[in-house]
């Protein structure tokens, strides 16, 4: 098995179980709350993180870029909760924020030069579309997006 | 004049809740929902983050770059924070939950930034977006919730979106 599918495989399962304390979580507490629970989560994991690499190799423009990362998720995550308070409703909100990928693709082909075979595009067009497909939700139960 | 103005400053300050600085001010008789607009700016942040994640896997480990990303989703905690009027929850089987949440979240990221390093964008960015399928079958399988027929479907063709793609 290739190792970006390895990985990418590891994600889908850890990242599949957040979403699932997500929605037990939100069932106990708020979803404010819950954030604010979620980034202790990621602190406890802070120290093993600072131990492990060297933080003093990194230039500038790599911190801003991984911290710029951190920016725009929270604020994706900060939007999707805007528009479901904003009367949208989950079952086209979360599917249409699920569509994402697409931009990504684009940065990638136009700034990264990345290019695809005819069979990955359909492996990929498929992807997406299916992830869109499984956050169809018709209950509003949860923002099924935890990172 | 004026005064009308300020007051429907407050009412929408008072609606929304949250720091300015993340406010958007969108018209109010613009064309497009707000929701919608909100929905699109969600899809672009996560889109651009894609991209970012790519661009530093390629420089720095993943370790360093989980180690940012914690520092870059402060603002969003303390917006989070300022909204719930400074109350956090303290169910104790809710903070579980969430710091697990955040535990998982974590790793998951570290590996989120090794298939990015691993791998191209453009594969990784939609292949890691089917982590909702996990979601789904557990929710199935534990929670007693149910499956639509869509979301059934969607699992088909993401089964099969990551054959084509491991080939």
């Amino acid at each position: 098995m290739p190792g970006w599918l390895f990985y990418s495989l590891l994600v889908v399962m850890l990242w599949g179980i957040v979403g699932l304390l997500q929605k037990l979580g939100t069932n106990r507490v708020s979803a404010n709350s819950l954030l604010i629970w979620l980034m202790a989560g990621y602190i406890l994991l802070l120290p093993w993180l600072l131990l492990t690499t060297r933080v003093s190799v990194l230039t500038l423009r790599d911190a801003i870029i991984g911290t710029l990362a951190g920016i725009t998720n929270g604020l994706g995550a900060w939007y999707l909760f805007a528009s479901l308070e904003n009367g949208a409703k989950a079952s086209v909100a979360i599917p249409l924020t699920a569509l994402n990928p697409l931009l990504t693709i684009l940065l990638a082909m136009i700034f990264l030069s990345e290019r695809l075979t005819a069979l990955q595009w359909v492996g990929i067009i498929i992807a997406i579309i299916a992830g869109a497909m499984i956050s169809y939700e018709t209950s509003e139960t949860s923002l099924s997006q935890p990172r | 004049m004026a005064r009308n103005k300020q007051s429907k400053v407050q009412s929408l300050t008072s609606k929304v809740q949250c720091p300015r600085v993340l406010t958007l001010d969108l018209d109010e008789n613009a064309e497009m929902p707000k929701w919608l607009a909100y929905s699109l700016l969600c899809l672009f942040c996560w889109g651009i983050f894609g991209f970012l994640a790519k661009l530093g896997a390629d420089r720095i480990s993943p370790g360093h770059m989980q180690i940012l990303f914690t520092v870059g989703m402060i603002p969003l905690v303390l917006a989070a924070f300022f909204r719930s009027q400074r109350k956090v929850d303290t169910d104790r089987l809710g903070v579980i939950y969430g710091v697990l949440n955040g535990v998982f979240a974590g790793l998951g990221g570290l590996a989120y930034f090794a298939a990015m390093e691993a791998g191209k964008a453009s594969i990784v960015g939609p292949v890691t977006s089917l982590f909702p399928l996990l979601t789904v079958v557990l929710a199935v399988s534990l929670l007693k919730e149910r499956m639509n027929r869509v979301q059934m479907f969607g699992i088909g063709l993401a089964l099969v979106s990551i054959c084509i793609l491991s080939i």
